[in-house]
This record gives structure tokens, C-alpha cells and sequence, in this order.
């Protein structure tokens, strides 16, 4: 360590660089602020995804595999997720999971925040979904947001941008809820449909999730981290944060991280933020070990890691006799349906989940898909079964809310470390009743809807175990220092100059994709933060 | 057929037993329409494959060498020599003593075959990657959702 490393100290330090960090190190930005954010991966370059090349389907299971371990890739780091039937997913870069996520940006609903009061389970959020509305309106405005108002399953809001195409494959399975007279809705997107902000709108290219070559999808890359930088923010990437140090008087005082060469520097900050997801947080502050905390920075109540939460997904295909331009569109983004969101004792499970409109593969993702599941043979008969499953699969998601549970959790495995030989994190993790039981309706109803729709038959993956997006509950918000690691702005009850902005700190999961909602509460931290910077160690 | 198994590159014979293979594993279509994986050249893209992975090498030459010995045991001179309509046989018949030799063709089979501009073509796809000129489609209507705006308030409200 050099002289130059201890004497510089920054106002603010986060750890992280996805899209928590983004929005929250733009909204912290106005106070001028000297903040530095340390990101492990690297700036991503667009025209180098797969969508460029004529093997665009080969990129999810290459350098733009969902889980790092099949990725592997410098910026990565292991996790043992074997005794976990869902598997994690995320990406180490600028933008972090909103280079890979689909863009699907719906908001909870307001009864996602009083869980316990409303039905009986987990806990209830110390804010509710009135605290969040106005964040939610600004990160929408700043992620650019695609969508319809009016829709029923919400409270009144406004959308920036038109919906995503249906197209005909959307049409065909939106016929189906249709003909069940069930809800749906266009799905509300972080993708610009018209030129917005600087980005070139959308042209339908279809893998979203493998990085958008056209820039129309809102990672944080093209949305926030521009504007953040140009407000003053230091973003210094290939720089892994191996620990969280504490001064005496029990503070955080900065960062022990790696940088590319693999020189282990220091930065001291008056401010440490934890952006790092579900996983990557509690890895951290279980790593953060010291005289003051034995087990782990933040965690006297024994919580760190602990109430880890995926959404369970159900995945149903269903075979149409015609073609259905499915590779047109973004893949995740179409439709979406709250049917059977709110809590219905009548189903056999507590909660609810959506349904999302899943599109068509192209050619080399068919023949993988249908040999996966015995219906391509070689040789005789390949070119009939072949024609029979190109272009003909329409699917739909059922994505379930997971309750949080106290053996649920992110531990640090005893063997496992990354590249900089820093220990990796372990999960374990068990799917509940209620889950199971929430899914297999979800399977049900998703082939009902199929049948309406057209398909002669549907094929179910249930549960789908690479659908580890989500990551949440492992540094939980509470007002109670016994029962949760946070405080109802992020705050860390033990060490009050250590905050967590990611998903980490949802108190339940609700049964929507999450970034919207770990957005806004970043822009409600950061505004925290500013309203009370005279006494924020109080 | 013989060669040494840390080889980089297959031998000729190799290769044409390999192209006799792919195109059992994808025949040309009854109607002519698409030609066989191995006439249509996906053996190369799969000594590509073979040059960046030395694991598969063994797997692929020790099961064309059992698949030659087969069909030598079996009268013909070697594997590319047996009549096509027997060639899916004789793979059925060594799966078994080669476990991996099989699964590993087939997946980079379907690969190879279905990233081919022409096959793309054939199934009326137009042969490019989908950037930059991506794909026209229709905006929703403007009344599409009305039966579902119709429908009364879906989310509860909270005290």
C-alpha cells in the first residue's frame, strides 16, 4: 500500500456498479459530493454482443451465460449454489444484471408492502408503496420506461414511453387470456419504443438478454451512469472489494479491493454504500470480520444472509400449428398478466404470482430445445420434427413470490474463492409449500390460457433452475435492530455510516421483476441521505 | 483408419467418415429442399470445434475409429463405405461402447447446421444477424385493451 492510497479520503464509496449504484450515485451527485464507485467488471462494449453476429443464439451459453459459473469470465466470482434447486444469475459490469435482465420494469403493488398485516405472513415493509411512488415515477422517467396507463391491476401512473410490440406471437397467446376473460397487460419495459434521452429506440432485435447492440434497453450503462459522471462521480472498474474495514470507534472507514493487476489498495471513505445484489452484499459484510464484528460487518442480529429470496419461475411452452414470428421482439418483454397477484385463500397457497409473455427462439435454440425434450431425432423423421417446433413455441413465465425464511441464506463456502483468492459465497436453499403449490397452479393455469390460445400441447419446466435473477432479502430493512440489518432507509442499525441500497434489503419479494423497486428505494436513500447529512451519524 | 488421438487436425480419411456421420445424423430432406449436414460442410465448422476443444479430440476420433471397425467387422471397407440406409444402424450399435461420441456430434451438429445462412434461408429467415437492421413490427391498436381497462380495480388497497 502507498502513502497515496491512505491519504486520499472520499466522501462516498460504493461498492458496485449496477442498478442500484447508478441511480443512487446520480441522485447523491447534486450535493457535489466526492463519491467514488469501485466496480469489479468493466465498461461493456455493445458491438461486441451477440446480436452482431450470425451465432447470437450461442451467447447465452458462452460469455453471456446467465451464471457465473458457466460464464466465467476474470470479472466473475464462483458461487456454490449446488444445494439450492434454483440457480443464481447475475453480471459483474457497468450496468451489472441490467446488462443481461429482459427490461421488464413493473412496479409492486401497493399490498406487496403490508404482507403481514394483509395475509397473515412475513413481515411488513417499514414504508409502504405511497413513501415509493415518487421514486418509481423518476426512475421510470430516468430508466425510459415503455408501457400503457389504465391498467386495472395498478394504481393510477403515468408511462414515458409506448408499449412494446405484441406481435403476432404476443397476439396469439393475448387471445388466450382473452377467451378466459383473465387480466393481461402490456408489459411495462425499460426499453426506449422511440428515440429517448440519446438512445436509439428499439428494432425488435429479440435477445435482450444477452446486452442490447441498439442501446434501447435501459441498463444502467446508457441511462444513469452517463449522467452520473457528468455530475462529478468517479467510476474506477476492475476493482474487487475484498473487505469493509472499521475504525475503532466502530465505523466504517473504507475498502480493501483489488485492482486488475492484482495489487490489494485501500480507500478510506467518510460514507460506505453496498450495491452488490443479494448475493454479492452479504458475501461482503460476512467477509468484513473483525475484533468489533466476529460474525460479520453489520450483523449482530444474525440476519446478514440470512431470508434470501428468489421468485420462483414456472416455465410453460406451448406448440402452435402456425408460425409466429417469435424472434421478433424483445424475448422477455410482451404481455404481462396479474390475474392471480393478490392473495385468494380459495388457491391452496398465501400470495400470488404474474405470468410474463415468453418469445419465440430462433433456429439453433429450437433444435437444442426440442432434442432437450425428445421431440428432435437424428436421422429419419429429423426435418418433419424440425418444422413442427420452428417458430411455433410461444411461452409464458409464471414468476412466484418467495417468502422470506430464516434457513434460506447466503453463507461463505469454505473452499470456494475467486480470482483474487477472495472466499466465494454458498447458498442453501429450499423451496417452501407455499411455492410449491403456488408454481403448480401457475403451471396449471398457464396451459389453461396455452389451450385457449391454440397450442395442440404444452411442455413445463417447473421450477426453472437457471432463474436465479432475483436476489433479495439478505440484509433486510426493519425498524428492529433484532430482526433486520437496515432501517427503513438503508442505514445499517450497527454501524450508522454503512448503507445497503440493493435488493438485498426488500423485506418480502413481491411477485414482479425487482429492479424498478431496488431503484427507487436507491433514489429514496440517496434523497435520505441528503435530507439529513447535518446528523446522519445521529 | 488410424491416427494419432492428440492430433490437432482429423486425417482426410477421418473427415470423410465424419461428413458420412453428420449426414446420417441430418439426411437431406425428402424434398430436396435442404441439403445433409455433411454436404453441407458442417464437418468443418466442426474440426473448428475440435481445434479449440483438445478434451473432444478422443471422443470424436476413438468413436469414427469403433464406427470403421463396425463396419469392417460388417464386410464393408470402413464406415464411409456402407450403404446410407444401414449408416444409422451401425451408430445405434456402437453408442453404448461410446457413450460420449453420439451427444457430442449431435449437439454440434444441430449447431453447425441450423447457423447456416442457407438452412436459414430454407426456413424463411433472412440470413443475417439481428443487428443492425432488426425487425418491423406493428404497434399495439389503440382499443386492444379495452375489455381488460374495463375490468373493475384489481390491486387492494392498504391501510
Amino acid at each position: 500500500m502507498s502513502r497515496a492510497d491512505i491519504d486520499e479520503i472520499v466522501d462516498v464509496v460504493i461498492i458496485g456498479a449496477g442498478a442500484s449504484a447508478a441511480a443512487f450515485a446520480w441522485s447523491l451527485a447534486e450535493t457535489r459530493m466526492n463519491i467514488l464507485c469501485l466496480e469489479q467488471g468493466d465498461w461493456m462494449d455493445p458491438s461486441q454482443y451477440p446480436s452482431t453476429r450470425m451465432d447470437w443464439e450461442l451467447g447465452t451459453i458462452g460469455a453471456f451465460a446467465l451464471s457465473p459459473n458457466t460464464r466465467k469470465r476474470r470479472e466473475d466470482y464462483p458461487i456454490n449454489d449446488s444445494d439450492s434447486p434454483i440457480a443464481v444469475s447475475n453480471f459483474n459490469a457497468v450496468g451489472g444484471g441490467t446488462i443481461l435482465y429482459a427490461g421488464h420494469f413493473p412496479r409492486f403493488h401497493p399490498s406487496d408492502f403490508r404482507v403481514r398485516t394483509l395475509d397473515g405472513v412475513a413481515d411488513d415493509w417499514p414504508i409502504d408503496y405511497a413513501r415509493l411512488e415518487p421514486y418509481y415515477a423518476q426512475n421510470d422517467v430516468m430508466m425510459g420506461v415503455a408501457g400503457l396507463a389504465g391498467d386495472p391491476a395498478y394504481p393510477p401512473k403515468q408511462v414515458p414511453l409506448p408499449p412494446v410490440p405484441l406481435g403476432k406471437l404476443g397476439e396469439t397467446v393475448a387471445r388466450g387470456f382473452d377467451r378466459l376473460d383473465w387480466h393481461w397487460w402490456p408489459s411495462d419495459s425499460a426499453i426506449a419504443t422511440r428515440p429517448y434521452e440519446g438512445r436509439a429506440p428499439c428494432i425488435n432485435l429479440g435477445p435482450c438478454v444477452t446486452g442490447c447492440a441498439q442501446g434501447a434497453k435501459g441498463s444502467t450503462d446508457v441511462t444513469y451512469w452517463p449522467a452520473a459522471i457528468r455530475r462529478g462521480v468517479r467510476l474506477q472498474t476492475r476493482c474487487r472489494v475484498r473487505e469493509i474495514t472499521v475504525g475503532a470507534n466502530g465505523l466504517a472507514d473504507g475498502v480493501l479491493y483489488y485492482e486488475a493487476d492484482g495489487a490489494l489498495r485501500r480507500q478510506r471513505a467518510e460514507l460506505v454504500v453496498l450495491a452488490c445484489n443479494g448475493v454479492g452484499t452479504p458475501r461482503l459484510l460476512l467477509n468484513s470480520r473483525s475484533k468489533l464484528f466476529p460474525d460479520g460487518l453489520a450483523n449482530r442480529s444474525g440476519q446478514v444472509g440470512r431470508n434470501l429470496m428468489f421468485h420462483p419461475y414456472a416455465m410453460v411452452n406451448g406448440i402452435f400449428d402456425e408460425r409466429l414470428d417469435g424472434h421478433q421482439g424483445p424475448t422477455g418483454c410482451g404481455l404481462m398478466s396479474q390475474e392471480f397477484y393478490e392473495s385468494d385463500p380459495s388457491r391452496g397457497f398465501v400470495r400470488g404470482y404474474s405470468f410474463e409473455l415468453l418469445r419465440g427462439v430462433g433456429p439453433v435454440s429450437t433444435a437444442l430445445w426440442a432434442m432437450a425434450r425428445g421431440r428432435l431425432p437424428w436421422g429419419e423423421g429429423h426435418h418433419e420434427a424440425y418444422a413442427a417446433a420452428f417458430d411455433r413455441t410461444a411461452g409464458l413465465l409464471a414468476i412466484c413470490e418467495d417468502l422470506p425464511e430464516r434457513h434460506n441464506r447466503v453463507t461463505i463456502d469454505p473452499l470456494l474463492v475467486d480470482g483474487d483468492g477472495i472466499p466465494a459465497p454458498k447458498i442453501e436453499y429450499r423451496l417452501s409449500e407455499n411455492s410449491r403449490r403456488m408454481l403448480d397452479h401457475g403451471v396449471a393455469r398457464a396451459q389453461e390460457v396455452l389451450a385457449a390460445a391454440g397450442a395442440a400441447e404444452t411442455f413445463v419446466e417447473s421450477p426453472m433452475r437457471p432463474a436465479g435473477w432475483h436476489l433479495m432479502g439478505t440484509a433486510r430493512m426493519g425498524r428492529d435492530p433484532e430482526r433486520s440489518v437496515v432501517n427503513e432507509w438503508g442505514r445499517c442499525h450497527d454501524v450508522k455510516n454503512l448503507f445497503v441500497i440493493d435488493g438485498s434489503i426488500f423485506v418480502t419479494a413481491g411477485a414482479v421483476n425487482p429492479t424498478c423497486t431496488i431503484q427507487a428505494l436507491a433514489l429514496m436513500i440517496a434523497d435520505e441521505i441528503k435530507n439529513n447529512l447535518a446528523n446522519l451519524l445521529e | 483408419m488410424s491416427a494419432d488421438p492428440g492430433q490437432s487436425e482429423l486425417s482426410a480419411a477421418e473427415h470423410h467418415a465424419l461428413v458420412c456421420v453428420l449426414d446420417a445424423i441430418i439426411p437431406p430432406s425428402r424434398d430436396g429442399r435442404l441439403a445433409g449436414a455433411g454436404e453441407l460442410g458442417v464437418g468443418q465448422r466442426i474440426e473448428e470445434v475440435l481445434q479449440q476443444s483438445p478434451a473432444m479430440r478422443p471422443v470424436i476420433r476413438q468413436g469414427l475409429a469403433a464406427l470403421d471397425g463396425l463396419a469392417v467387422r460388417r464386410g464393408a471397407r470402413g464406415f464411409a463405405e456402407v450403404e446410407r440406409e444401414r449408416r444409422a444402424d451401425l451408430l445405434n450399435e456402437i453408442a453404448a461402447a461410446q457413450p460420449g461420441f453420439l451427444p457430442t456430434l449431435i449437439f454440434h451438429t444441430y449447431v453447425g447446421y441450423y447457423l447456416d445462412p442457407r438452412v436459414r434461408e430454407t426456413l424463411g429467415l433472412e440470413a443475417r444477424p439481428p443487428f443492425p437492421k432488426g425487425y418491423e413490427v406493428a404497434p399495439i391498436g389503440p382499443a386492444r385493451l379495452d375489455r381488460v381497462r374495463r375490468r373493475a380495480q384489481m390491486y387492494r388497497e392498504c391501510p
